[in-house]
């Protein structure tokens, strides 16, 4: 099947809205945008000479935001606070920018900060969605940085100075320091190594012997003592704590086999070991390594709570006059100013003015508030109607909003792991290892002493835990990594074991199934005179209407305005008047029209327009009567449907359960062919329908988006958050969808199965492997060598079949297609 | 084999330059993105602004 052509946006790759695009003729050729906001980001790109980006980049670019005003990062605080002055008197500055994916966005916000006046050198680290400026502050002033990056189309965030960021990436140097000292260690040593085995086989000079032991121990020495300290650590912290983690065997065959040779290299008789040692710590450190930067990735991505809040606040100041500052400078009983679309800096009480507040990240509640004077406005929340004025209550920490992400993260905490019983079962494990050695020891101490140390020590290293401490992070990391290329971003990673066994699951509608955003479907013309709608005079009408809606909502902060913002609009626009409730009244082109509900826009109009259920209306008339209606809908997304047939198909029970209208609900479910959906459901109730299905005997996986769904998600027995979604969301689920699509939440699901199979190969695999090498090992018929030869090779055989995930199937990225693989 | 006991010490040598070289490459951040390097050299100023 080939791949459908649709028309897609120049710049950010998405499909063009019917009926409502942009058109420009860039250096000589005609290209089609989905909105405005993406042409300017365009044009402004290839002013400045960087069209390479277009030629390079991944299929899609973020799409612009709307243009912020960055001034408050201009002042003295938010520079003590963000950038640090380096010697040289050059300032440096970390930022935070969503949106990058690919390394053609890097090249161009490099090249597009190191234009900048002032600027010396900008470092991109996509992965990390961090880029590091060193700049001349007096020449380049932040703001200019920040309203740059938000040109070419990326969303920044500054980085205060000094955070615990730079401690996660020195974490991630020291390991990458340990795997490639443990690495080129065990090279060294497995060289010498076979030239020793070789030389006990044909015969060595004794002197030549004592060079490879020598050199061997000088090489194993860094290994040991650098490469596996965390082994060394980790042990010591277990036993502290009373428990036998998975270390305190490894530091114990380390530390013995290394104390072992040691002694037999001074004093020049029976064997070394230097080979098990290093390549024992090497893989060990390498399946860490692997499991913690996947880790750590994900972790990346899950940026604090601060950034539901606005950049900047307006602090008015007594005599009248407002200052930007920043949200943390508030302090209790400033008077602040709210404009219409922006968020509120601080919880805060209302001292003058009226509004209406989104408060859904918070309650959960989509209807918006009504605050009036005296009413208290928390943080985050989205004032949605006029400007107002509050007295700060709480800044900062003490906020609503502050104290909400903090107990989403206890509550995350405490959520029990399957990691706890794999921590028990590798107690179990390591007891019973470590009492095996000390009875053989017992036993040949008693019998044959010469022959005691190596037992034990065969009985240590032969009997590798390697399918429970390497094999499983490891492919629980590969799986991650598969999944981060197909898309899924897992933020734990046991989340893949419990994954792999749902079989139930409860989508949310809004911003999950559905865009969540209004898109407009269709102009219905009203006039008296209208022509009929397939006159060919009806599309110039249609159009001519949209342009004159589309201009009077550019004013307006109403959510429905941004149904309109893909369209061309008109800007001689005048006398705007936000009506609260109703609509949106002003003069364009010198005639008045209105703009909003039907019975604001053209009352007394006898007419109601013929709208689905999970349709609304935006009515526009001017005194004759109505003119034209805009049908907007949350359009479903394109790959839903075949999203829910494909986790239909792998046995999933699949629910939608939505705070909207029954109705929507119903008519969004029917299209999607779901025969269980809820709507006008609580959080709470939410909830009881993911406990309902719990009961049931079901494992649940949650799709959800917005923060409102965070008690269901953490509620959930595997919790996926879509992309679109806020940061807040992300951090309390397992699993993050990145970008726009659902698809890969069914590749996941295979995914997932897959690694558990693996995960089971591997442990029948221990199983028979220490029931058949410990018996040797402890009856003496196995030397250590022979041991570590045989965990090595155990070793090698469970990571490389944890490796197979990493593989992925071409035809899934060839086809860019959304259908399921039904045909294939 | 006596070239053996010249050999050896050389490699070990060279291992310390090899350890060096990859102490130094990790300070420099230059293992920090692998997918960058890949693609940057298709990348070019091929005209100014």
């Amino acid at each position: 099947m080939p791949p459908t052509e649709t028309p897609v946006c120049f710049h950010c790759g998405s499909a063009l809205p019917a009926g409502a695009t942009v058109m420009a003729t860039l250096e000589g050729e005609p290209r089609e945008f989905c909105c405005a906001g993406c042409e300017t980001a365009a044009r402004f790109i290839l002013a400045q000479g960087l069209g390479g980006y277009y030629a390079f980049r991944a299929p899609s670019a973020p799409a612009p935001g709307r243009a912020r005003d960055w001034s408050a990062f201009d002042r003295a605080e938010a520079r003590r606070r963000y950038t640090h002055l380096r010697a040289d008197g050059r300032s440096e500055v970390s930022l935070r920018v969503d949106g990058m994916h690919c390394a053609a966005c890097a090249w161009l916000i490099e090249r597009g900060l190191e234009r900048l006046p002032g600027a010396q050198a900008a470092h991109v680290d996509v992965t990390g969605a961090r880029v590091e400026l060193a700049y001349d502050a007096d020449r380049l002033p932040l703001s200019r940085v920040l309203a740059t990056l938000e040109q070419l189309g990326f969303q920044p965030r500054p980085l205060a100075f000094g955070n615990a960021d730079t401690g996660e990436d020195a974490q991630r140097r020291a390991a990458l320091r340990r795997l490639g000292i443990a690495g080129i260690g065990m090279m060294q040593v497995m060289t010498y190594a076979g030239s020793l085995y070789a030389g006990a086989w044909h015969g060595m000079s004794p002197a030549l012997e004592a060079l490879f032991r020598w050199v061997s121990l000088l090489v194993a020495t860094p290994v040991v003592t650098y490469a596996a300290a965390p082994f060394f650590l980790g042990a010591w912290r277990s036993l502290r704590a009373g428990t036998l983690g998975m270390d305190v065997p490894v530091a114990l065959s380390i530390a013995a086999a290394y104390a072992a040779s040691l002694w037999a290299t001074v004093t020049g008789t029976g064997t070394v070991y230097f080979d098990s040692v290093v390549m024992f710590t090497f893989f060990l450190t390498l399946g860490r390594f692997v499991e913690q930067s996947v880790r750590q990735r994900a972790g990346e991505r899950q940026e604090a709570v601060a950034r539901l809040l606005p950049e900047a606040a307006l602090r008015l100041l007594p005599d009248g006059g407002g200052e930007r500052v920043l949200p943390e400078e508030l302090a209790v009983g400033d008077l602040i100013r709210v404009r219409p679309g922006e968020r509120a800096p601080a919880d805060g009480e209302v001292v003058e003015g009226g509004s209406e507040f989104d408060e859904s990240l918070l309650t959960g509640e989509s209807a918006p508030r009504v605050k009036g004077a005296g009413a208290t406005v928390a943080a985050g929340t989205l004032n949605l109607r006029n400007a107002l004025d509050l007295r700060v209550t709480r800044s900062g920490q003490d906020t609503t909003l502050a104290a909400a992400a903090r107990l989403l993260a206890r509550a995350r905490a405490e959520r029990p792991g399957v990691a706890a019983t794999a921590d028990a079962v590798a107690t179990w494990f390591v007891g019973g290892v470590l009492l095996i050695a000390a009875a053989v020891g017992v036993y040949w101490s008693l019998v044959d002493t010469p022959r005691a140390f190596p037992a034990v020590l065969a009985v240590l290293v032969v009997t590798c835990p390697c399918a429970l401490s390497l094999a499983t992070p490891a492919a629980l990391a590969a799986a991650a990594d598969r999944l981060a290329h197909a898309g899924v971003w897992v933020v734990r990673g046991r989340a893949v074991e419990t994954l792999a066994r749902t079989d139930a699951a409860v989508f949310d509608k809004t911003g999950t199934l559905t865009r969540g955003t209004p898109r407009l479907v269709r102009v219905e013309l009203l006039a008296a005179d209208a022509p009929p709608a397939d006159a060919p005079d009806a599309e110039r009408q249609r159009q001519h209407w949209l342009a004159i809606a589309a201009g009077m909502e550019r004013r307006s902060e109403h959510p429905m305005a941004r149904a309109f913002a893909e369209a061309a609009a008109r800007d001689d626009v005048a006398h705007v008047r936000n009506v609260a409730g109703a609509g949106i009244a002003a003069t364009v082109g010198g005639r008045s029209y209105r703009l909003g509900r039907a019975e604001f826009a053209a009352p007394g109009a006898f007419w109601r327009p013929r709208v689905s259920d999970d349709e609304s209306l935006v009515v526009l008339g001017d005194a004759t009567g109505p003119l034209a209606a805009f049908v907007l809908t949350d359009a479903v997304r394109a790959d839903a449907a075949a999203t829910l047939r494909a986790l239909a198909r792998r046995g999933l029970r699949v629910e939608i359960a939505s705070g909207d209208r029954t109705e929507v609900v119903a008519a969004v479910a029917q299209r999607l062919g779901v025969d269980s959906a809820a709507g006008d459901l609580s959080p709470a109730e939410k909830l009881a329908t993911v406990r309902r299905l719990q009961r049931q005997g079901r494992v649940v996986t949650v799709i959800g988006d917005g923060v409102n769904d965070a008690p269901v998600l953490a509620g959930a027995d595997v919790s996926v958050a879509v992309g679109g979604g806020t940061d807040l969301a992300k951090v309390s689920a397992d699993l993050v969808l990145l970008g726009d699509r659902l698809e890969p939440l069914a590749d996941a699901v295979d995914v997932a199965r897959r690694t558990m199979r693996i995960v089971r190969e591997n442990l029948a695999w221990a199983v028979l492997y220490n029931a058949v090498a410990v018996p040797l090992a402890a009856s003496g018929h196995l030397a250590p060598w022979l041991a570590a030869l045989g965990m090595s090779a155990s070793s090698l055989l469970v990571v490389c079949n944890a490796l197979r995930l990493r593989a992925r199937p071409a035809a899934a990225f060839a086809s860019g297609c959304t259908t399921a693989p039904a045909v294939a | 084999m006596n070239i053996l006991f010249l050999l050896i010490p050389l490699g070990l040598m060279v291992l310390a330059a090899m350890v060096a070289a990859f102490l130094w490459a990790v300070r420099r951040g230059q293992f920090e993105d692998m997918e960058q390097a890949a693609v940057r050299i298709l990348l070019d100023e091929d005209r100014a602004p």
